[in-house]
């Protein structure tokens, strides 16, 4: 049966999950980054739906894994599954507004820059 | 410290690119010390033996034994599917590093049958690379770096063909080996098989490298298809001595060039990171690229003397050299903090030393990078300057800075996983407790 508020508090725990795994060559989390494109929750089943900066980028096999690895931890009774997703193709422009620097990074981005808010997440 | 994340599926452990790269940076420093020996002799002729040893101490043991590291890493990512042994990568190591070093032994001193040993473990280990590396980019794969990938492999097998040939040919004198014909093999390994790799790979990196995206990727597929063309039309130009087959094909090539900068230049206008100690190598790099365009372009077209033409085209073949040699040294700076990233991870370290998530960035220090990038560039430059003015004592000191800039950034390199795997074991380890500093004060007295 379909639980709105528990699907909901499941997503939120992900997402949070998800903060702690970062790109290791922006230095940004990868919800922050917008490359979660879509949480789904059907009982203990937990799809998530990412995408990378580019396909074929050295951190493709490492990133997904360890976001799965993040869920699963969050969330112990779940079956987390992955999926890699290159449309619509990621852009700097999904990348949200938040502070990435909270662990002391540089500023990474060009004066200028524009930013988005991942195209889902943003009000969680 | 956190929990271990699983090793992956597709790429080859760690060891199998790092062995590659580990042995590429002997060949940097065996190419500094060979063309040092060998300044005097770079000067006067490029078919001197020890010429002839430093040069293919450049070719296989530097520059082909990198770029194969690369590609044995790179081609499952991008493939998407891994290479069809690990054992076969393993062996392919061995072989292509015994040949890179048995072929100018050979070459400089002797004995002459190393040479053509040094051929067919060459000519054998391709095979089983081209085996190998068309797992990833076999049927399926799809994408420009993935085609590109595949001229490049068959460019590979083409010029250790030509090399195998032209080894058994110092004993059966078949042809004579005429300045063409080294120039044909030359320009097939230098363009065909070490620049369309470097080319076709940029286009997946520097996207990522610089956070870049552009609204249209034509010069990068201009840049990967007129080299591909113009390196097939002009090997048999330069090979059999038909100028009107080696122009059309040179002015090919040098089409894929602009268009390989022009890209470059793209993604540098879109980028949104600012620009750090990698891109200077590429750019340092792009100027070496431009320069040997240039030389060539007067080798080609100059009424010079036969001297003057073989003093421009060898002083273009270093620049050549140093073109790829700067893009090698300065992407092993983003190369391998990556291989050594997923080695740290898999092994439970999670945390750089300032306490923040690990980064790539974590596993080298600028300074010692900016020094490789001077030396190297330094080096580069005064060998090309040196063979043009025949200058011995410049061509030396290049050639020991180039040797330098091998040993800074071994060390660089080296030294960062190191650092933040002690700064991990620090980490973890337990505070001393009052249990281990009790004392026997009372059996003393």
């Amino acid at each position: 049966m379909m639980n709105p508020i528990a699907d909901t508090l499941v997503v939120a725990t992900t997402i949070e999950a998800l903060r702690s795994v970062y790109d290791p060559e922006l230095g940004i989390d990868v919800v922050a980054l917008g490359l979660i494109y879509d949480i789904d929750v059907d009982g203990d089943d937990i799809t998530i739906d990412m995408t990378l900066t580019t396909p074929g980028c050295p951190v493709s096999e490492q990133l997904p894994a360890e976001v799965s690895q993040a869920a699963s931890a969050a969330l112990p009774d779940a079956e987390v599954e992955v999926r890699i997703v290159w449309d619509p193709p990621w852009t700097p422009d999904r990348m949200s507004a938040e502070p990435y620097d909270e662990f002391g990074n540089p500023t990474f981005l060009l004066p200028g820059t524009q930013v988005g808010v991942p195209r889902r997440h943003a009000s969680s | 410290m956190s929990a271990r994340p699983p090793m992956m599926g597709n790429v080859p452990p760690a060891s199998v690119p790092i062995a590659f790269f580990g042995a590429a940076a002997v060949g940097l420093v065996g190419f500094g010390m060979a063309a040092w020996l060998a300044a005097d002799k770079i000067v006067a002729s490029p078919i001197y033996p020890g010429t002839l040893s430093a040069v293919h101490v450049a070719m296989l043991a530097f520059l082909t034994v990198g770029v194969l590291g690369a590609l044995h890493q790179f081609a499952p990512v991008i493939g998407q599917r891994p290479l069809r042994s690990v054992a076969v990568a393993r062996v392919s190591c061995v072989g292509i590093v015994v040949t890179a070093w048995l072929l100018p032994t050979g070459f400089a001193h002797g004995p002459e049958d190393l040479v053509p040993l040094g051929g067919v473990i060459g000519a054998t280990t391709v095979v089983l690379i081209g085996w190998n590396l068309s797992g990833p980019l076999g049927r399926g794969a799809t994408g420009l770096p993935v085609w590109g990938l595949r001229c490049s492999v068959t460019f590979l097998i083409a010029t250790v063909t030509f090399g195998v040939v032209y080894a058994f040919n110092r004993q059966t004198a078949w042809f004579p080996l005429l300045p063409h014909r080294v120039l044909a093999h030359a320009h097939l390994g230098l363009l065909g098989w070490l620049g369309l790799t470097y080319v076709s790979v940029a286009e997946k990196l520097w996207p990522m490298f610089l956070l870049s995206h552009r609204p249209s990727d034509r010069s990068g597929h201009v840049g990967v298809w007129s080299l591909a063309a113009g390196v097939t039309v002009l090997t048999p130009g330069l090979l059999f001595g038909q100028p009107a087959v080696a122009w059309p094909g040179g002015v090919l090539v040098g089409v894929g060039v602009i268009a390989h900068i022009t890209s470059l230049a793209t993604y540098i206008r879109h980028r949104r990171r600012p620009l750090e100690v990698l891109h200077a190598f590429v750019l340092a790099s792009a100027g070496f690229l431009l320069t040997a365009g240039v030389l060539a372009a007067l080798a080609g077209a100059l009424d010079v003397t036969t001297v003057a033409r073989t003093r421009l085209v060898s002083a273009e073949v270093m620049a050549l050299t140093a073109w790829l040699g700067l893009a090698i040294v300065g992407h092993v700076h983003k190369i391998v903090p990556f291989i050594g990233y997923q080695v740290l991870r898999a092994d439970g370290v999670a945390t750089g030393p300032g306490g923040r998530p690990l980064l790539f960035s974590d596993l080298t220090s600028k300074r010692p990078a900016v020094a490789s990038l001077v030396c190297g560039t330094t080096g580069g430059a005064a060998m090309v300057i040196g063979i043009l003015t025949t200058s011995s004592a410049t061509v030396a000191t290049g050639a020991v800075l180039l040797s330098v800039t091998g040993v800074i950034t071994t060390l660089n390199l080296v030294a960062g996983p190191r650092r933040v795997r002690r700064h991990a074991r620090r980490a973890v380890a337990p505070l001393p407790t009052n249990s281990t500093t009790t004392t026997t004060v009372g059996a003393s007295t």
